[in-house]
């Protein structure tokens, strides 16, 4: 009995040390660092059919990173459902997967420093002659499964119907076949979605209003101090260096469909609003 | 993985969203079963009578629904088929739960051409001696299958449907894929909301456990109230 | 609509390789005969432990074939996605994923036809095998599971086409088999849906109504 009882706790001690085995050490170790990514989302990440690879904002960053860090990028396409679980069971040691940094997400994982901010925005149909927000009470929106998307426009219109699709570019297709009235997104992904109708735009309207307001951020496990220092340091060297910059601009800025004439954040602090 | 807190999805809003995706999947059900079963019969009978085209007809209608997967039946029926619609059938469809009604088409489809191949053997394992005698005692086609073919089919045929009604309810998962807010489909809204994965998806599994029990016992109770009789 | 086909062809065929990993049309066949080949011990395994004399093995194995017969396919894949990794303390892609929900899956179902097979085979080729000196593996593995398999072959190629058919469902955890790739080919293309998804079923019909000729046309009948 007595021995049972030792080899039990030995058994606890070992499992214990080995849970609190560093993920950074462990990433060294392999020389690889995962990235779980959307691929679906241009240009954060998305697939450029011509060479048929994973290329993005978000996925420049995490290369980076892994640069930074010393180990090689492995870039993984995974569902926007899907990234938590994802990252808490270990597939991916990193999400770069247009991730919105809120406070109800801190519970369950970590943040770097925020990447990017954006805005949750509508594009409505212009024949629905919707022109504001509280308009879109009792119609239909479409947007993805897995996101904020749905849950920050209840609290902007309550009575709002949602239908949500396993891909934002599902969603978008719903709209563009004219089955709902509003589709939801974040800025970015509607303004390159807006640049690529071509001749269609003209039936359609980005509302100037902002839904919400997203910090995008990478996605860290709980509990893994080292992992997070390491992120964070490799980010503020990027921001240092001039190179978050340069890739704001490549994939942003004004040679690009979206055109952004400025870039208005730094990549500097994980402080988020409440 | 921590620990598991049921209540959470078992009380307020996730409830609501739970108990109202269980309600339309019983309804999808429901729907489509009714749809399907008319179809079929009526396929099978094609694929059995004497009329070429007939015959051709049933043949590619089952072969072409069987074989494509319910995914892209719903992909197609709900992204595809509506574009092809004149303007204002396709509002109207739009306006009246087009994800609803697609899935339903694409359910009752794909059901219909299996549930059409069941009646087909069933009708097939009724003595072919069966039907001379009825047309030697004069009845028509339809006659001779309505009043002594079908009713002798029926004991055989049951319990198969049966299994695909089984089959039916089970393939109303896939409609989440086409934004009908069925049990996966809250299911997974649930899960994005509470971060209780287990939780959520357990209770959804017990859901559809407990009506394929249901399912499974009417067939039981079937085959031992109308067992099969040898003639 | 041809410029569509050169422009996405090769994606919709073998996805991103040598890019990434392999898609498309080719990850939805290997998918498909990977998985069938996995279920097969399985439903091996458990037809053995629901015909065998112990009740400790029979009950808990046909209480675990019930629940997974009355659960619906993309739950047994949210399933093994999201807490496979949990239990087994591995990492797996959704390939794997895919792979081991179908083998379960299928496993399952294989389970009754493997049984209806074994029990199928005439009782006195157990008798002889057994008076001659064989012992009960040694029936099974010689003697039995053959000649059950020779049995078993038309429901084997009908499997066949439905995991095929199942592999669809890779989609909704996002692994880039042919209905992924369609999808993400029709969001770009935008005004040709209706030739997309119907290229879409034609390739599935095509792949599966060949299958079952074929099979039919070697002489396994159906």
């Amino acid at each position: 009995m007595r021995l049972m009882a030792m080899a039990c706790c030995a058994l606890g001690v070992a499992a214990a040390w080995t849970a609190r085995a560093d993920q950074l050490v462990d990433i060294r170790h392999k020389g690889e660092l995962t990235c779980g990514v959307l691929a679906t989302d241009e240009p954060m990440s998305f697939v450029d059919p011509q060479t048929r690879t994973i290329v993005g904002y978000e996925v420049d960053l995490c290369r980076a990173v892994a640069r930074k860090i010393g180990v090689t990028a492995t870039v993984k396409q995974i569902a926007v459902g899907a990234r938590i679980p994802e990252l808490q069971q270990g597939h991916v040691d990193l999400l770069a997967a247009t991730l919105t940094h809120t406070r109800q997400r801190e519970a369950v994982i970590d943040f770097s420093l925020t990447t990017f901010v954006t805005g949750q925005k509508v594009m409505v149909r212009r024949d629905s002659g919707i022109t504001n927000l509280p308009q879109l009470a009792g119609k239909k929106v479409v947007t993805v499964k897995g996101g904020t998307q749905e849950a920050n426009l209840r609290k902007v219109v309550p009575s709002v119907e949602v239908v949500t699709f396993e891909t934002a570019p599902q969603a978008l297709v719903a709209l563009q076949q004219h089955k709902a009235a509003a589709f939801i997104n974040d800025e970015v992904s509607l303004f390159d979605a807006y640049a690529k109708m071509g001749p269609a735009q003209k039936d359609f309207v980005i509302l100037a209003q902002n839904v919400s307001t997203e910090p995008i951020a990478m996605g860290l496990r709980k509990n893994e101090p080292a992992m997070k220092v390491a992120v964070d340091a490799a980010l503020r060297e990027l921001e240092a260096s001039g190179e978050a910059q340069k890739w704001f601009f490549k994939w942003f800025g004004p040679g690009t469909r979206l055109q952004y004439p400025t870039r208005n954040f730094k990549i500097e602090s994980d402080r988020v609003p409440d | 993985m921590g620990q598991f807190d049921f209540s959470v999805v078992t009380t307020g809003e996730f409830r609501t969203w739970l108990v109202s995706g269980f309600l339309l999947s019983l309804q999808l059900l429901a729907a489509s079963w009714l749809l399907a079963v008319p179809m079929a019969t009526v396929v099978a009978l094609c694929r059995l009578s004497s009329v070429g085209v007939l015959r051709g007809f049933g043949a590619v209608f089952v072969e072409g629904i069987r074989n494509v997967p319910l995914l892209v039946h719903m992909m197609f029926w709900y992204f595809a088929m509506p574009e092809l619609l004149p303007e204002p059938a396709r509002n109207w469809l739009y306006d009246h739960d087009a994800e609803v009604v697609c899935a339903v088409i694409a359910l009752a489809l794909y059901s219909g051409s299996y549930m059409a191949e069941d009646i087909r053997s069933g009708i097939r394992s009724v003595s072919a001696t069966q039907i001379e005698a009825a047309r030697a005692l004069g009845f028509g086609f339809l006659a001779a299958m309505r009043r002594v073919v079908l009713p002798q089919a029926f004991r055989i045929v049951v319990p198969p449907l049966i299994s695909q009604t089984l089959n039916l309810w089970k393939n109303t998962s896939i409609a989440t894929v086409i934004g009908t807010a069925e049990l996966m489909y809250q299911t997974q809204k649930v899960e994005t909301n509470s971060f209780r994965g287990v939780e959520s998806f357990g209770v959804a599994t017990l859901a559809y456990l407990t009506v394929s029990l249901v399912i499974t016992a009417v067939a039981v109770g079937f085959q031992r109230r109308f067992p099969v009789r040898a003639i | 609509m041809s410029e569509s086909l050169a422009t996405y062809g090769l994606y919709f065929l073998i996805g991103q390789y040598p890019n990434g990993p392999l898609g498309g049309l080719a990850l939805t066949i290997l998918l498909g005969a990977s998985a069938l080949v996995l279920a097969m011990p399985v439903g091996i395994l458990l037809a053995l432990a629901r015909i065998s004399d112990w009740r400790v093995v029979r009950w808990p194995v046909t209480g675990m074939i019930y629940i997974v017969r009355g659960t619906p396919l993309l739950m047994v894949v949210f399933w093994a996605y999201f807490f496979l990794p949990a239990v087994t303390g591995k990492k797996t892609g959704q390939f794997t994923t895919m792979l081991i929900a179908l083998a379960i899956f299928n496993g399952a179902y294989l389970a009754e036809v493997v049984r209806a097979g074994i029990q199928g085979v005439p009782r006195g080729q157990t008798e002889a095998a057994r008076s001659l000196g064989l012992n009960y593996g040694q029936t099974l593995r010689r003697i039995v599971v053959p000649q059950a398999l020779r049995n078993m072959l038309p429901s084997l190629v009908n499997q066949f086409v439905t995991t095929l058919k199942e592999t669809s469902l890779g989609y909704i955890i996002g692994l880039q088999e042919v209905a992924f790739i369609a999808s993400q080919v029709n969001s770009q293309v935008i005004v040709h849906p209706v030739a997309i998804y119907t290229a879409l079923a034609l390739t599935f019909f095509v792949l599966c109504f060949g299958l079952a000729r074929l099979a039919g046309w070697l002489g396994v009948r159906t």
